[in-house]
């Protein structure tokens, strides 16, 4: 479903990503792990070509989107994207968040695209504030909410940059549960995060990232009980 | 000191027309540059930095240079140059268009850059275009944030326009001129001007200080 091959990434002289090859399966979860500054998000930001790629292919359902003629816009329709400070329109209520891109560019009718949004806001648990605005909300129900925005343009592919990380400790278990969810729906899934608990339990794949490349990818449980390289080690023993 | 208040009064529909037409060319300067002031300010941030470049060569210009300078270059030099001859209210319109819409430009752009980056990705990862992440997510709160420094810029323009009286445009201070020449008084005529002024310019704060704070969602 995703291919990445030989990908680099500089920013400036600051090589990000040094050679990363990577693919992903349809209805796979992969969680990405790895110390900070190992580029573990600038991989996930090079799916969605948030950020421009240095060098090297990434291949979605065998679209190659670093090919300049493919229409990038028609690709990021199909790959949602949750950030790590939600990133909600705050000029807009929970709903019009919901409804924009949908209206917008897949140009669905407004009623179809209401009707659809509440069906998400109720699958977050968030139906009763869908006219609140974003600044109204907590962290854990604007984060759901942005997870329900991406889902409104029916992804194919979601990706997920630290959704927890900017949560209080008390309501990041509301964001993972609507995650785990969605993974057991089936959505392919790549998850960069700092939540063990969720990888080794949600997870199909972990992959460990340092320095710019993968270092070990495995099964959670593999990963986690029996990690094969030092560095994994040295990591895991600070983490766990 | 003898203030003469039958001096003002007899010039008082003479102020009058001029209160009318300051605010008219005020009114022209503020639309006219906030049109051009929106292009400009989108071109400067192009990525494209030869496409920005006649852009910040014009801010460069139109904020470097005195304002008076740019009436005279416009009423002796550009409009003859159009036209033929010269006409004070077209020649005072463009100057001040041209003039307000360099500082307008960069209040689009310090606007538009305000918003944080985050906005313009989450819109583009739901698939919009760069113009309609513009238009429907990054504009309409940038616009929010730009109503306080418009609002200066909408104060100065219209004091900046008594400049005109130089090239007889007949507005305000064009004449408390004519006053003051014809009677060979100061405080009256300039007073009088003065105030004027001052009664505008508390009236336009008024009016953006309420559409200010109707804009406030939360």
């Amino acid at each position: 479903m995703i291919k990445v091959e030989n990908l680099k990434k500089s920013f400036g002289d600051n090589e990000v990503l040094k050679d990363i090859n990577l693919s992903i399966e349809p209805q796979e979860v992969v969680v990405v792990i790895g110390p900070s500054g190992s580029g573990k998000s600038t991989l996930l930001r090079c799916i969605n070509l948030l950020e421009s790629i240095t060098d090297g292919h990434i291949l979605i359902e065998g679209t190659d989107i670093t090919d300049k003629k493919n229409d990038i816009n028609k690709m990021r329709q199909e790959v949602g994207m949750v950030f790590q400070h939600f990133n909600l329109f705050p000029h807009k209520t929970v709903i019009q968040n919901l409804m924009l891109a949908p209206t917008k560019v897949r140009k669905v009718s407004a009623e179809a695209a209401r009707n659809k949004g509440i069906e998400l806001l109720r699958k977050v648990g968030l139906e009763e504030k869908a006219d609140a605005y974003p600044s109204s909300l907590s962290g854990g129900q604007k984060q759901r909410v942005a997870i329900a925005r991406a889902l409104a343009m029916e992804p194919k592919i979601m990706l997920f940059d630290e959704p927890t990380s900017a949560l209080d400790p008390e309501v990041v278990g509301e964001v993972l549960e609507v995650m785990k969810q969605l993974a057991k729906e089936g959505m392919t899934m790549v998850v960069v995060t700092h939540e063990m608990g969720f990888a080794r339990e949600v997870g199909d794949r972990v992959i460990f990232m340092d320095g710019g490349y993968i270092v070990e990818e495995n099964e959670p449980k593999q990963l986690f009980e029996s990690p094969q390289q030092e560095r994994t080690k040295a990591f895991l023993s600070k983490v766990l | 000191m003898n203030f003469r208040f039958d001096l003002i009064a007899e010039y008082a529909p003479f102020f009058l027309q001029g209160t009318l037409l300051t605010i008219g060319l005020s009114l022209a300067g503020i639309l006219i540059g906030t049109v051009l002031g929106l292009f400009i300010g989108l071109g400067k941030i192009v990525q494209n930095k030869l496409i920005a470049f006649p852009f910040t060569l014009y801010i460069t210009f139109f904020r470097g240079t005195p304002l008076l300078v740019q009436i005279f270059l416009v009423h002796f030099g550009l409009v003859p140059f159009l036209f033929g001859e010269t006409n004070a209210i077209l020649a005072g319109i463009v100057a001040l268009s041209l003039n307000s819409a360099a500082y307008i430009a960069e209040i689009f752009r310090a606007g538009i850059q305000s918003i944080d980056r985050g906005q313009m990705e989450a819109a583009r990862s739901l698939g919009m275009s760069n113009v309609q992440a513009m238009r429907h997510v990054i504009l309409p709160q940038a616009f929010k944030r730009m109503i306080p420094p418009l609002g200066n810029e909408f104060i100065v323009l219209l004091k900046d326009s008594s400049l005109l009286a130089v090239i007889t445009a007949p507005e305000i201070m064009y004449w408390g001129r004519a006053m003051a020449g014809q009677y060979y008084k100061v405080w009256e005529p300039y007073l009088t001007a003065a105030f004027i002024y001052l009664i505008l310019t508390i009236s336009l704060t008024f009016v953006l200080n309420r559409l200010e704070r109707r804009l406030k969602t939360d």
